[in-house]
């Protein structure tokens, strides 16, 4: 029927579809609708100008030539428009979604020490056993630090060479290991140890040697020791609390073994090597094949240590025990060197201490 | 020190069938663990660990001992033929009791050398032969059987030996070429012209033993540990013959070491002896030690045989008598150490093996103690700071006077909290103040490329006192850099001394803290614990009742000068307020701008009402027109 239609209607005709797809938005579509379908001045108007002036006999076949034309173009805005409100909505949906793969806000996380952490562990691996905490100041006197642990006058660890003294104050020190709080501890509890039924306790704390700083050594350290004074205390006793605490830090299956070794302050003394915790005792680097890593100290408390605090040996015993934080910890961490504890560097803190 | 297998294995033979493992295990159950193993001259020697109080031990013989004890197996005697003993050749005067024997000799040295078998033992024990057969074979014997000797050259000493305390003053060079200045406390041999050796401890340079020498006196003796430690300690002069004097040689080897010395310097270069004496005698053996059998099982956790304790004791060498559960000991004279029942207990269970011990939990006979207060406040502290974003610091007690004296009250004297022997200056003051600590902490994260430092030590920090420093533990914290700016809803922005503030008020601190500015966008502050909130004594604390109401709220937006402290005006505010019904009044905005009257700021002042009613919009209109009205009675005003 095209040939009924002016040229450039039907040209309008077939660039209809085309135009249609390049509307991006509801503004162009009305645009379009008013050029094709507008009650004035558009192709549909002057088509139906023309049928109004078309002879009788072609007004028929005419007028659904441009019923169809009219129809395909009304329908074809009309889910145009479908089309265009659709992606609208859609893209103000999208605006508001949220991508849950985009990094969010993370509260700033901290971290403990890592030797805190280890000395707390220690804490609380002992506290069902009843043990709690004793603690005492870094600057001691030469009475709580060697005296009162039957440690000799002349002995080696007294000489400045080895132990930190105050200037001001010779008869002052920094103590060396933790166990001037057992003196101290002992000294309060003498008079009513019966009516407490002995005592035990833990003394985690920092201690000064004069060590130069190298990749082993630090002029100050920290050390967690075990006191326990009671009624018929004997090796029997140590070993099986020091099995206890340390299956309860490295795993059920851990074995202990005790040494022979000398310690003023007990007698018997011990050396304790722990089955290495870090290869099932098959043997690594750190067990040095050997299976055993040694791991502390310990012993009977010896009676002069008792005496001194004025609780009789006879009747009260005890056992003891100390380790070194740094050295368990560079141990389970393989931590090369011992400096990096005390550097403080946040990324180190983060990845050794952690939190709970 | 180093033991080599294979004069292990003369002293007891029976060392012959155990591989070096099984070696090695067995002495590290009898205390004697072994650092190493090397081999030397062809043969197999071991680093073993002696304790301090094993001075015994420090040797072959001494080894050989503990090993034959615990595989109940013979040692070899040792092969000392007894010299005749004559008049002295040279008159010996022993003037100290520090001394009780000195036994000597007088042999003229014939022609021969250290034997090769000699010379390779000793650097097998890293002492390096001198081919001098009388300086080798002291040494050789000091390994082997573990009594220090020394030959004089006898043709240098100046009339008679004396064993005496030395004279303040008196000089004396070293074999090691020391001019030494002795004290009243240093023993000495002397000759007529003056001390010739520091007794136990070195020979002297004047009568050392050199190829020249035709003539020695040999020196087989017994000083006292303590005297011989002292005078190692004062003159930084730590010998083979100080370590094993100054832990408790054996006095009756004193003779047989002689004897065993005379015999080795006639058989390698063909001495002759021309005289052979011992002044004073050996001491009194040590008093005897019972141990009853409620020790030995109180010990052990078991009951164990006395007949088989008391053979074990009896191995060692100890004279043992049993007798009604109890066994009485007199120790050997090699053996220093066995002085209580717990000593010698401690000697049946490690013959026995430790590994032998039961293991038993000790029994509660008292009520467990709880922890205390200020330990549980530091482990919350601690924990609340981790997770608030903070890392736990831990560094050195001691700093340098000058990072000191920048944070630390003047009335905190230095001098007070001075090391006498400090490892260096850096590390010489106990530190009042944590934050110097922090702040070099800090600035090395920075440095090293962090964006933000959040870091906090808990820790004494020391004030000087007339008794000496007292300590308390305080909080320290630096917090620096920039925050947020990491994600797309943080802006970026540098920390403010407010945020700081804020921590110390989730702390619970209730004061405004003293906020150090330490650098560029680094700030810290420093508080005693003892001041913070201690966990309340109540479990749950009593209820307080709370409105069921809503709350209303309303904001004034106030200008004001830009020097008016924002405390002073809130406090005027809220006390025009009635009190039950506000339950909050803060700054939630401050405004700085140019469009805004010069010399003014705008805060926008929240105020929060609630009471046990619902609220009439008249009464909280009244209510902020008080409160505008307090606040312009202060010179603020209403913004616009």
């Amino acid at each position: 029927m095209d040939h009924l239609l002016p040229p450039d209607i039907v040209e309008a005709g077939h660039s209809f579809p085309a135009e249609l797809a390049a509307c991006g938005d509801l503004d162009a579509l009305l645009r379009l609708k008013g050029a094709y379908v507008g009650r004035e001045g558009s192709h549909a108007a002057r088509l139906m100008e023309l049928l109004k002036l078309a002879p009788k006999e072609q007004k028929r076949d005419l007028g659904a030539a441009i019923n169809a034309l009219k129809q395909q173009w009304e329908e074809g805005l009309k889910s145009r428009q479908f089309e265009i409100e659709t992606k609208k909505k859609n893209r103000k949906a999208l605006a508001a979604s949220w991508d849950p793969s985009l990094p969010p806000p993370v509260p700033a996380q901290g971290a403990l020490n890592p030797l805190n952490r280890l000395m707390d562990r220690l804490v609380e691996v002992f506290r069902p056993l009843g043990f709690h905490v004793e603690e005492g100041p870094e600057i001691e006197t030469e009475a709580h630090n060697f005296d009162g642990l039957n440690i000799p006058e002349d002995h080696p660890a007294k000489a400045s060479s080895d132990t930190f003294y105050l200037a001001a104050h010779p008869d002052l020190l920094l103590r060396t290991h933790t166990s001037p709080v057992q003196v101290r501890t002992l000294l309060r509890v003498a008079h009513d140890l019966g009516i407490r039924g002995g005592v035990r306790f833990l003394s985690p704390g920092r201690v000064y040697r004069k060590d130069e700083i190298d990749p082993t050594h630090s002029p100050m350290f920290h050390q967690v020791e075990g006191m326990l004074v009671g009624h018929g205390i004997g090796m029997q006793h140590l070993k099986g609390t020091l099995e206890y605490a340390l299956r309860a830090l490295f795993g059920p299956h851990t074995e202990i073994r005790l040494r022979p070794s000398y310690f003023p302050f007990v007698e018997p003394g011990c050396e304790v090597d722990v089955s290495c915790p870090l290869c099932a005792a098959r043997g690594c680097r750190v067990c040095k094949g050997s299976g055993w890593v040694e791991i502390l100290g310990a012993g009977l408390i010896h009676p002069k240590v008792l005496e001194y605090a004025g609780i009789d040996p006879v009747e009260w015993s005890g056992w003891a025990f100390g380790m070194g934080v740094e050295r368990m910890a560079m141990m389970l961490s393989q931590t090369p060197d011992l400096r990096l504890f005390f550097e403080n560097d946040q990324r180190f803190l983060k990845a050794m201490g952690g939190l709970d | 020190m180093w033991i080599e297998r294979n004069t292990l294995a003369q002293e007891i033979p029976a060392v012959s069938g155990l591989d070096t493992r099984q070696l090695c295990e067995m002495l590290a159950s009898l205390g004697f663990p072994v650092d190493e193993v090397a081999t030397r001259e062809g043969s197999e020697v071991l680093d073993v660990d002696i304790t301090a109080n094993r001075g015994d031990a420090m040797s072959h013989r001494g080894i050989a001992r503990e090993v034959a004890a615990k595989l109940h197996q013979p040692l070899m005697a040792i092969d000392a033929l007894p010299v005749v003993e004559g008049k002295p050749a040279v008159e010996v005067r022993l003037e100290s009791l520090a001394c009780p024997i000195y036994s000597t000799a007088v042999l003229d040295l014939g022609s021969g050398a250290t034997p090769q078998e000699a010379q390779s033992f000793l650097r097998a024990m890293e002492s390096a032969p001198k081919r001098l057969p009388a300086v080798d074979a002291s040494n050789e014997l000091l390994h082997r059987y573990g009594h220090p000797t020394h030959a004089f050259d006898a043709d240098r000493i100046h009339g008679a030996v004396s064993i005496r305390w030395a004279k303040d003053g008196e000089l004396l060079v070293t074999l090691d070429g020391v001019k030494r200045t002795m004290t009243k406390r240093d023993l000495v041999i002397a000759d007529e012209s003056g001390p010739i050796a520091l007794a136990g401890v070195m020979g002297g340079d004047g009568t050392k033993v050199t190829e020249t020498t035709r003539r020695v006196l040999l020196e087989s003796a017994w000083f006292d540990p303590k005297t011989v430690r002292a005078t190692a300690r004062r003159h930084s002069l730590h010998t083979d013959a100080s370590h094993r004097f100054g832990r408790g040689a054996d006095p009756a080897m004193a003779r047989v070491a002689r004897d065993l010395l005379v015999g080795r310097l006639a058989s390698w270069c063909g001495a002759k002896l021309s005289g052979a004496w011992t002044a004073g005698s050996t001491p009194a053996v040590g008093a005897s030690v019972t141990l009853d059998e409620a020790v030995l099982t109180r010990v052990a956790g078991e009951s164990l045989s006395m007949p088989d304790a008391a053979d074990a004791l009896e191995r060692l060498g100890c004279a043992v008598e049993i007798a009604k559960g109890r066994i009485k000991v007199i120790p050997p004279t090699w053996r220093h150490d066995l002085s209580s029942p717990e000593d010698l207990a401690e000697e049946v269970l490690r013959l026995r093996g430790y590994e032998h011990i039961p293991s038993v939990l000790p029994p509660l006979e008292g009520p467990p103690e709880p922890l205390s207060p200020a330990y549980l406040q530091r482990q919350r502290l601690s924990r609340r700071l981790a997770h608030l974003g903070f890392h736990q610091t831990v560094s050195y007690g001691f700093i340098s006077p000058e990072a000191d004296a920048a944070f630390t009250s003047p009335d905190n004297s230095t001098e007070g909290r001075c090391l006498a022997n400090p490892l260096g200056q850096e590390f010489s003051v106990m530190r009042g103040s944590l934050l110097p600590s922090l702040l070099a902490a800090a600035e090395q994260n920075l440095r090293r490329g962090s964006r933000e430092v959040r870091l906090f030590e808990l820790a004494p920090t020391f004030v000087s006192g007339p008794q000496g420093p007292s300590e308390h533990i305080s909080l320290g914290l630096v917090w620096g850099g920039m925050l947020g700016g990491e994600d797309y809803l943080s802006p970026a922005r540098p920390v403010r001394e407010a945020d700081l503030s804020g921590i110390a008020k989730d702390l619970g601190w209730d004061r405004l803290p003293e906020i150090r500015s330490l650098g560029e966008n680094l700030f810290g502050f420093e508080i005693p614990i003892s001041e913070l909130p201690q966990a309340a004594d109540r479990i749950i604390p009593a209820f307080r009742p709370f409105s069921r109401y809503p709350a209303v709220e309303r904001d004034l937006s106030l200008l004001v000068d830009l020097d008016q402290p924002y405390q002073v005006l809130a406090d005027t505010m809220k006390s025009s307020l009635p009190s039950e019904a506000l339950q909050d009044l803060r700054c939630v905005d401050v405004f700085r701008h140019k469009s805004l009257p010069e010399g003014r700021q705008a805060w926008l002042m929240r105020m929060r009402f609630q009471v046990d009613r619902t609220l009439v919009g008249e009464e909280i209109d009244g209510w902020v027109g008080a409160a505008l009205a307090a606040a312009e009675s202060l010179g603020a005003s209403l913004r616009a």
